[in-house]
């Protein structure tokens, strides 16, 4: 498709008095990792909720693969995948069992569900039963199953949350895969670094406003500083100096830290999405 | 709706279904209630008397002994035999009828007759056999009995207190699996979130339901045949009583649409059963006390499916005779059915706010 697969327009929902969701407005395009980071509470499940057709809209349009998600429309869930932050697996099943009722539920036959569960370090594990699982195992599981039908947007509540480095890893990998083979992904997450990683851009959402829709890299030139802090020991003493990239004499003065004797560290002091975060809400994501 | 993904949800169901404490409940109890009521009020570990017979000489007697129902004749190969197990306590009581023997009852010669006791056999048994034979007896000798036995029965005119039992028990298997299973594979789905797993592929919460209504009206229907072969009341109208178990398990089973669509979590599911179990089973109760007024009974709204299954399968009506009472069953299912569209409405926005 050609348009976004993902588009939110002006969209609110209200759970009683309480507005959850105030008139956001964002797009996601095929291919394209879209992270949406916000506190507990922020609205991102609400958001989520609303595009894959569990909540209706109070106000707005959300369109799902040009599709209004308003209408109860199974066109819709054909072509989506969600990996919910809970681990709603089938116990009593298998992980291929589980695998191979979620392909059913789309009319699917013949999915290879090996497959699958090689690309989540499972393949081994594809007769055990899913209360015999690990967290970091059910994770995985929940993302293949989320994967099961080719999804052509996915949804994932922090897929990785909680997990070891290596099931993270390899979580991030099929992530990464699933975007260079054309699914938008809209991943919320609590690891900042994650999501500089994983995000083509971030959304940050907070009491069900967005503040800012951008690259992690336009977001950090915007709010980061643009200098170095050298650090070095003179005289028995650690000094910190910080030096401008964009003075004059920055070439000259980054020659004298460099050369200079007792160099401990130079690092740039480029802001962190999180300390973006609560520049701009006030608050943490925690 | 897509029968095809009712069918997926519904085979789902049926392969998690005997790991699934309900369904085993469900299956597993109305069979122990059954024996249960079969050694506390009937005879199961009672064998029918066992009389053997050596006839030595081609007598009426035999025939007309094999004739009868409730005694289990044998011909043991002859009299040596035939001591041996009676003392053995295998057979109850022996009879030897010697050659010629109906002919010389015929002329009263008074033939001998040798009957053997076993010394282990209940003295019921002993009296029913010892009844019986001379009842035989006097039948070969062609004499009319002596006397005309007028039968009074103190039970009013009711059945047995084991056959009034059958409709507690049929409906403890209708209420089990067309009720509880129904409801519990649903809030099983809602508590463990796998039903919002379910709902955001192409599965709408109404084929969810459905598949959960088919799966404990299947159980139900399979329960309560089950439950009135094993209480030898499957009645005398094959048809009529396959209608009245599929409405009675159909009825169950929209009640357990209406539980399943009503409670949030397990917790809410039996208090609201605990709270409103009477209005199921309080029919049922009636049969037990005959001297109630039995007019009470038809306040409860199951009553319309649990006494035509009652006249069906104990007292031999056909569908004819009942038709009516199903018809105001299959009334009060579609007005479930009706609360259960409007439940599940509601049940869908607590979903997605949850």
């Amino acid at each position: 498709m050609s348009g976004p697969a993902i588009e939110v327009d002006g969209v609110s929902y209200a759970y009683g008095d309480r507005e959850a969701v105030k008139g956001i407005s964002f797009k996601v395009a095929p291919g394209e990792v879209l992270g949406f980071l916000g506190p507990n509470g922020a609205g991102k499940s609400t958001t989520i909720k609303i595009l894959t057709g569990q909540l209706p809209a109070k106000s707005g349009v959300a369109r799902v693969l040009g599709r209004d998600v308003r209408r109860d429309d199974p066109e819709i869930q054909r072509h989506i995948g969600v990996c919910f932050e809970e681990k709603n697996l089938y116990e009593g099943m298998t992980a291929e069992e589980n695998l191979k009722f979620f392909a059913s539920l789309f009319g699917l036959k013949g999915v290879d569900t090996t497959r699958l569960l090689e690309r989540v370090g499972l393949a081994d594990r594809a007769k055990t039963r899913v209360a015999g699982f690990s967290k970091g195992m059910r994770q995985r599981l929940m993302v293949a199953r989320a994967l099961v039908n080719q999804p052509m947007v996915l949804f994932l509540d922090e897929p990785t949350d909680g997990l070891d480095p290596v099931s993270s890893k390899a979580i991030r990998g099929l992530i990464e895969e699933e975007a260079r083979r054309g699914a938008a992904v809209l991943l919320t997450t609590h690891d900042m670094w994650e999501a500089d990683e994983l995000s083509h851009r971030v959304a940050f959402i907070n009491e069900g406003q967005l503040y800012a829709v951008d690259t992690p890299e336009s977001l950090k030139l915007r709010y980061g500083k643009r200098s170095v802090k050298v650090r070095a020991r003179v005289g028995g003493e650690v000094v910190e100096d910080s030096v401008a990239l964009d003075a004059e004499d920055t070439g000259e003065r980054l020659k004298e830290a460099v050369a200079a004797e007792g160099l401990l560290t130079i690092h740039t002091e480029e802001a962190t999405l999180e300390s973006i975060f609560i520049q701009m809400t006030g608050r943490g994501l925690d | 709706m897509s029968a095809s993904r009712i069918l997926t949800v519904f085979r789902k169901d049926l392969k998690l279904g005997p790991r699934s404490p309900i369904f085993l409940y469900a299956v597993i109890l109305p069979v122990l209630m059954t024996f249960v009521v079969q050694v506390a009020f009937t005879s199961l570990f009672e064998p029918a008397p066992r009389l053997g017979i050596v006839d030595q000489g081609g007598s009426e007697l035999a025939a007309a002994a094999e004739a009868l129902d409730g005694i289990a004749v044998s011909h043991p190969a002859g009299d040596a035999e035939l001591r041996r197990l009676v003392e053995a306590n295998d057979l109850d009581a022996g009879l030897v009828l010697p050659p010629g023997f109906d002919d010389d009852l015929r002329a009263g010669r008074q033939p001998e007759l040798r009957f053997y006791i076993g010394g282990e056999s209940l003295a019921s048994t002993r009296v029913i056999l010892t009844v019986t034979t001379l009842d035989l007896v006097r039948v070969v000798e062609g004499r009319a009995a002596p006397v005309e036995v007028v039968v009074e029965d103190f039970g009013g005119g009711t059945l047995p207190l084991s056959a009034r039992l059958v409709p507690l028990i049929v409906m403890y298997a209708l209420v089990m699996a067309g009720v509880f299973l129904t409801a519990f594979a649903v809030v099983d789905e809602r508590e463990k979130r796998t039903l919002d797993a379910l709902i955001v592929t192409p599965v709408r919460l109404g084929e969810v339901l459905l598949a959960k209504a088919l799966l404990g009206f299947v159980v139900a229907v399979a329960m309560a045949l089950v439950t009135l072969a094993l209480n030898d009341a499957l009645g005398g109208s094959p048809a009529g009583l396959l209608v009245t178990v599929v409405v009675a398990a159909a009825m169950s089973t929209a009640l357990g649409l209406v539980f399943a669509t009503a409670a949030r979590n397990t917790q809410m599911l039996f208090a609201l059963i605990k709270g409103t179990g009477f209005l199921i089973v309080g029919p049922v109760i009636f049969y037990l006390f005959p001297e109630w007024p039995q007019w009470i009974a038809r306040v409860f709204p199951t009553y319309w499916f649990i006494d035509p299954l009652y006249r069906v399968a104990l007292e031999g009506a056909g569908l004819g005779d009942v038709w009516w009472e199903l018809l105001v069953a299959l009334a009060l299912t579609l007005a479930a059915l009706g609360a259960v569209v409007a439940l599940a409405r509601r049940m869908e926005a607590r979903l997605a706010a949850e």
